[in-house]
């Protein structure tokens, strides 16, 4: 328990949480207010910023995997607190500790490769365009390319 | 008028993986040379010696496109898809969904690059020191396009302008031809059995054994008046299923026997298409009316699939599709020479939908089934890569490989 809590204050210190200002520049880039109907503050990046502070148990939280690891909200981001980063660590210690993880696992090479809910919302946009298409959301992107290469070779 | 359709193809044959591809567009796209920001990627088997490269195909129905959540990816009036680096938030949801992921995420700098094949003008393709690259703007025209569309004008003017009253029934000297669904509603209505009548029918359903419903693809004129009308119309908009049955047009041979021996006369033969196409010009006099009004109403079909009366309803077809099932030739799509997952540009022109695109996702050959395939041979035509191939039968043994080994 003494090691996650030190990785988490590495990831914290690492993504500089403690220097966010509160002025939700990155709310308002952050692609996830169009993507998902239920999004809220505790889902945005500056909500899991201030949890973050407060030493509440980020890593447990299911909001953290609703992000899709983009770079916006640390583009604009006054301070340099990168909100990417704090996310991906957290969900790094999350699937080392065995803490329930919300990743889709590829089926070929079982490494999780995308979080669910994003996989939802692709599934949706190309279920509502195209939808005999989506068995490629099932393999991850390198793991197409080798069945690619196998295939062509 | 639409885009056409740009893009690079890729000789893994030729590929030697030199990576210079790589080096070049990551000059373009970061004006520094690091293999890992270019928008091609080689991938290389050491082991086996073979190489491949990952690139964009700048789909008709781009999926980046539709799963961008800030809608940052765009295809132009060229035909070519660009990611808008100012609305790019590099979150990746394009390389997940593209079949081909080809979306590349830099891995020092986690951006993404995709090619926008340099505006018309590929570096990638100009430096290939094989030629393993080449760029295409889709050929628009195929000298199989100009050969079937000049076989069926001529056969239009043979059947309908000239000759009078052909292909239902015609004598010229010693050789008569009939058509074989008509031949069979004489039979049912007039109870007797005319060897003539029946040999000249023989002669299209031989030709159809052979050769696959060519007649359908090449020769109908009603066929040709559809693939007219086809071109003008563009957008297609679909059949709900419960019509989408292909065995509807045996009902209506099966309906159409029936009814020609109940009623006496040739029943469908006077509402056929085809039918009165041909008796429409003729020494009674031109487009004969109250007839001839069935070929628009059935053309006008053509807004919700292509072929579609071809395809669900025409008992010619239906007879000829059951000669057809002896598959002494028949159209192959090998998936081993099929190059690219999301090309399915065979799919795409094929007028009556037989080819399963998911099955060519996956790398599987598609079985067409002759008996609806009317061997206009477009998939062949368009095919970039060669895989699209007609299979005779009876050829024995591929060469280079002994018999025993075949199954």
């Amino acid at each position: 328990m003494k090691a996650q809590e030190k990785r988490i204050s590495d990831v914290k210190r690492f993504a500089g949480v403690y220097r966010c200002v509160e002025c939700g520049k990155c709310v308002a880039v952050c692609p996830m207010s169009d993507m998902y109907v239920n999004f809220s503050i505790a889902m945005s990046p500056r909500g899991i910023i201030k949890k973050a502070i407060v030493g509440e148990n980020v890593v447990g939280d299911e909001n953290i995997w609703y992000c899709t690891e983009c770079n916006a909200g640390t583009d604009v981001c006054p301070q340099g607190v990168s909100c990417r980063d704090l996310i991906h660590g957290l969900r790094e210690i999350a699937m080392d500790d065995m803490i329930p993880a919300n990743m889709k696992q590829c089926i070929v090479c079982h490494k999780p490769f995308v979080a669910v809910p994003v996989e939802h919302f692709v599934f949706a946009r190309l279920s509502a365009e195209a939808p005999n298409v989506i068995r490629v959301l099932e393999l991850c992107p390198s793991c197409r390319r080798e069945r690619y290469m196998e295939r062509n070779a | 008028m639409p885009p056409r359709h740009s893009y690079i193809l890729f000789d893994p044959e030729k590929c030697t993986g030199c990576g210079t591809c790589e080096m070049v567009c990551s000059q373009r796209n970061t004006a520094k040379i690091a293999p890992s920001s270019a928008s091609i990627q080689v991938i290389r088997d050491e082991d086996l010696g073979k190489n491949f490269a990952i690139l964009c195909q700048h789909c008709r129905r781009p999926l980046c496109l539709e799963a961008c959540p800030t809608r940052a990816i765009e295809k132009g009036d060229d035909g070519i898809v660009r990611i808008n680096k100012l609305f790019c938030v590099e979150c990746g949801l394009c390389t997940m969904a593209c079949p081909e992921a080809a979306p590349l995420r830099d891995q020092k700098t986690r951006g993404i690059n995709k090619c926008d094949l340099c505006d018309g003008d590929p570096l990638c393709v100009k430096h290939c020191p094989e030629k393993a690259l080449t760029f295409t703007r889709g050929k628009a025209f195929r000298w199989i396009k100009g050969l079937r569309w000049s076989v069926q004008l001529v056969s239009f003017l043979l059947l309908v302008m000239i000759l009078v009253g052909t292909f239902c029934y015609f004598t010229a000297g010693a050789v008569t031809l009939a058509c074989p669904a008509g031949v069979l509603q004489n039979v049912a209505s007039s109870k007797t059995i005319v060897l003539v009548g029946v040999s000249a029918a023989l002669a299209l359903l031989i030709l159809t054994a052979l050769a696959g419903r060519l007649f359908c693809g090449w020769v109908c004129p009603f066929g040709f008046i559809l693939d007219l009308v086809g071109t003008i119309i563009p957008k297609k908009i679909g059949w709900p299923s419960f019509l989408k049955s292909r065995m509807t047009k045996y009902g209506v041979l099966v309906g159409a026997v029936g009814a020609s021996s109940v009623l006496g006369y040739q029943a469908f033969c006077t509402i056929c298409p085809i039918g009165s196409l041909c008796r429409s010009y003729g020494v009674q006099g031109v487009f004969r009316g109250a007839e001839l009004a069935i070929v628009p109403a059935i053309a006008s079909l053509e807004v919700a699939e292509r072929r579609s009366w071809c395809r669900y309803f025409c008992p010619v077809g239906a007879v000829l599709g059951i000669m057809a099932n002896a598959r002494l030739i028949n159209i192959v799509i090998g998936a081993k020479q099929c190059k690219k997952f999301s090309c399915t540009q065979c799919a795409e022109v094929c007028p009556v939908g037989v080819i399963d695109k998911d099955l060519l996702r996956e790398g599987v050959s598609p079985i067409i089934p002759m008996t609806e395939c009317i061997m206009c041979m477009r998939c062949i035509d368009r095919c970039p890569y060669g895989a699209a191939k007609i299979n005779v039968r009876w050829r024995k043994g591929v060469p280079g490989i002994p018999e025993e080994t075949r199954l």
